[in-house]
């Protein structure tokens, strides 16, 4: 007897041409398909225990210390080193060459020679040199207000300022996670088949969770005195994005493509079900109210980004009212919600999708499993010129629009620095090193190999003979036929291209929130917010923290 | 890797990053330095030796780098949901095995000659996944495709530090 998989019912997936946007990338909230959520689930599943292998942390809170887990048969650790750090090398800015700590998630546990050889090198970060073993590498500086504040308290005998804890909301942030190979790290593809670390980023999420673990164990340990456990599940852990992030999208349009299917695929599965048990909507008011409580806590210092914040807050209001459980008593009443938020903005529309999917964990948490690439991009070849120009104009007549002549449409141009050997957006008009522009223009190369396209149909090897500059294109449009959210939908050299937008849209698949952007090209944000404390893995209620809320 | 010479141990993305940047700085369009990058860590990876690599770059902006993408994408296309064979030349048989095995559908080399060979393909196949390999790269070959590499960065000007990368002066809190 065969097993047959039946897909539940679904409604039609919101099209890219809406979904794909940046601008509505750029209004994205984490979902329980987030990759944090994965793991966090995952963790929780096999009751992993985290244990403190080393803890040579002098008692001003420098040293070195290794904390280990078990998660699907294979052990992992986390090697951390704490560096008093002058305060004028604090910086975020990739262009840092020192901060507060270092880390290094280690396959198995590591020994003297191991901890010896990390120690000595995850210091320098991308001056260090690392093996086979060390599977990420990542960094972070604190937050030096509150964990100062933490350590005072905690030394007095009392309880941080709850205030500071919710307004600041961790103790360190980290400003890089490198994976997949860089500076001699382990390739992600010799461990993205084991249990647990098949998902997108669960590597880099695993050690952002532990490294949470740590910063909470280094603050006691300074402030003599334990925390309580509900300010420090309120304790998340920072991160600080640039640039660097924003062309992975691009360069990555299968994975793009993935993330953002199984998200659509959720919410068009919870759109079909037909009717809600009194339980759901009532579950579906008080994540509601929730959000809104959320809202209310996400304060930042950007005036612009704070006018959003309360738009929103204003807009939820109304939004609200859809999730009555008495205004979810017909049929399909979850598609009737969305139509009903079509009006409103797009920060309404992507929150209202976040949390219409939260609920139903049965129906859609299997479609983590299809966010990954493990195959690569697999698209049979378009047979000729003729079939170029048609998928084009059925995937990329977006990119055909604009005049890429105009100085707006293309002041702008990605290239990488060589100070930093990072990507960097420069204006083309005001700035040297447009010759050595990355491809991120996907809508330009389009278009250029559009216009060049022959007359009558031939061979599209003998176009590219001819073109060569034209392959990328032709790949791209290749692909759009079988990955239909493969490509952002906007001109990326535009002078409206915000890259902010970029890294939000990423940042929210990897389940973060309290954006807090400080510039059109760099932002803030929290980690692991609300996630279950290691000790807390076993709880009931360890699956629902989405949009965590501080209980004060 | 040659007994005496200094290496680099590197991973097999650090590879194939370096070798795509170097062939976008000796001249290779970006589609084509992807395929060379995939195709010169699985080339390396699995024992093969480098001068073919070396010899593909330094034949830029023509050469078996812009060329064989193209042979092959010629013998897909004749495919028509079936499998297709025919021949190709202006590469040596082990470049032509390496960029054979990191294409996304089954394709192999029927018959090796010094300058090409019979391949066959299956573009409606999907391929298993190459070998991730770590590596030695000579410290010869890492400087010189490092500096073909530094050939498409841009250097800091007084507007880019002006712009960066949007930060402040103190990032602190």
């Amino acid at each position: 007897m065969k097993d047959v998989f039946e897909a539940p019912p679904q409604m039609p997936l919101r099209p890219a041409a809406q979904v794909m946007r940046l601008s509505r990338m750029g209004s994205m909230f984490p979902t329980r398909l987030s990759f944090l959520r994965s793991l966090i689930r995952r963790l929780a599943e096999e009751r992993a225990t985290v244990t403190r292998e080393v803890w040579e942390i002098c008692t001003d809170g420098f040293g070195h210390a290794v904390f280990s887990l078990r998660l699907g048969g294979h052990t992992y650790s986390l090697v951390a080193v704490a560096t008093d750090l002058p305060e004028e090398m604090r910086s975020d800015r990739v262009i840092a060459t020192a901060w507060d700590s270092a880390f290094v998630l280690f396959d198995g546990i590591p020994d003297a020679e191991d901890i010896a050889r990390i120690t000595a090198n995850a210091p320098l970060q991308e001056a260090g040199r690392f093996g086979a073993r060390d599977l990420i590498l990542s960094r972070a500086n604190k937050s030096v207000r509150l964990f100062a504040h933490v350590v005072e308290a905690l030394r007095r005998g009392r309880q941080p300022e709850v205030a500071m804890i919710r307004d600041i909301g961790y103790l360190m942030r980290t400003t890089a996670v490198y994976g997949n190979g860089k500076f001699g790290i382990a390739d992600r593809a010799t461990y993205d088949m084991r249990p647990g670390l098949e998902g997108p980023f669960a590597a880099e999420m695993l050690t952002v969770w532990l490294i949470r673990h740590f910063t909470h164990a280094l603050a006691e340990h300074v402030g003599q005195g334990p925390l309580d456990p509900v300010l420090k599940r309120h304790l998340g852990i920072g991160n600080s994005t640039g640039l660097g992030m924003a062309p992975f999208l691009v360069t990555h349009p299968v994975l793009l493509n993935n993330w953002m299917m199984a998200r659509e695929t959720a919410l068009a599965r919870v759109r079909a079900i037909p009717a809600l048990t009194p339980q759901q909507a009532v579950q579906l008011a008080a994540l509601g109210a929730r959000a809104a409580a959320h809202l209310a806590q996400w304060r930042v210092p950007s005036a612009a980004h704070q006018a959003r914040i309360e738009t929103l807050e204003t807009d939820w209001r109304a939004a609200r009212g859809l999730l009555r459980p008495e205004a979810l008593t017909g049929d399909t009443p979850l598609d009737g919600v969305l139509h009903e938020t079509e009006q409103m903005s797009a920060d309404v529309q992507e929150l209202m999708a976040a949390l219409l999917i939260e609920p139903f964990g049965d129906l859609v948490d299997g479609l983590a499993d299809c966010m990954s690439d493990p195959f690569g991009a697999f698209a049979p070849p378009l047979c000729d010129t003729d079939a170029v120009r048609a998928q084009m104009l059925a995937s990329f007549g977006w990119a055909l629009e604009p005049d890429y002549t105009a100085p707006e449409e293309c002041g702008q141009f990605w290239y990488v620095s060589q100070a930093k050997m990072e990507p960097r957006l420069g204006l083309r008009f005001e700035e040297d090193g447009a010759a050595l522009e990355s491809p991120l223009d996907i809508a330009r190369r389009v278009s250029a190999a559009f216009a060049d396209l022959p007359a009558e149909p031939e061979p599209v090897s003998d176009f590219l003979r001819r073109h060569p500059d034209h392959a990328l294109a032709v790949e791209r449009v290749g692909l759009s036929a079988r990955y239909p959210y493969a490509e952002i939908r906007d001109n990326l050299i535009a002078e409206t291209c915000l890259p902010v937008d970029m890294l939000r849209c990423k940042l929210s698949f990897f389940g973060a929130s309290k954006f807090d952007p400080k510039s059109d090209r760099w932002t803030r944000i929290t980690l692991c917010q609300g996630a279950p404390l290691a000790e807390e893995l076993g709880a009931p209620e360890v699956d629902d923290w989405w949009l965590p809320v501080f209980p004060a | 890797m040659v007994a005496g010479v200094p290496c680099v141990t590197c991973s097999a993305n650090e590879v194939s990053g370096l070798a795509a940047k170097a062939a976008r700085g000796a001249g290779a369009p970006p589609a084509q330095a992807t395929q060379f990058g995939a195709a010169a860590a699985l080339h390396l990876g699995v024992g093969r030796a480098v001068d073919c690599l070396d010899a593909a770059l330094a034949a830029l902006p023509g050469g078996p780098i812009i060329t064989l993408p193209l042979a092959i994408a010629r013998i897909a296309e004749t495919a028509q949901g079936a499998p297709a064979r025919g021949d190709v030349s202006g590469a040596k048989a082990d470049l032509l095995k390496s960029y054979l095995a990191v294409l996304p559908y089954d394709a192999r080399l029927e018959v090796g000659l010094e300058n090409g060979g019979t391949i066959l393909l299956d573009p409606m196949r999907p391929a298993a996944r190459p070998p991730v390999v770590r590596l030695d790269l000579d410290q010869q070959t890492y400087t010189a495709w490092s500096a073909l590499a530094a050939r498409i960065l841009v250097p800091e000007s007084e507007a880019s530090r002006r712009a960066g990368a949007g930060a402040g002066t103190s990032d602190n809190d």
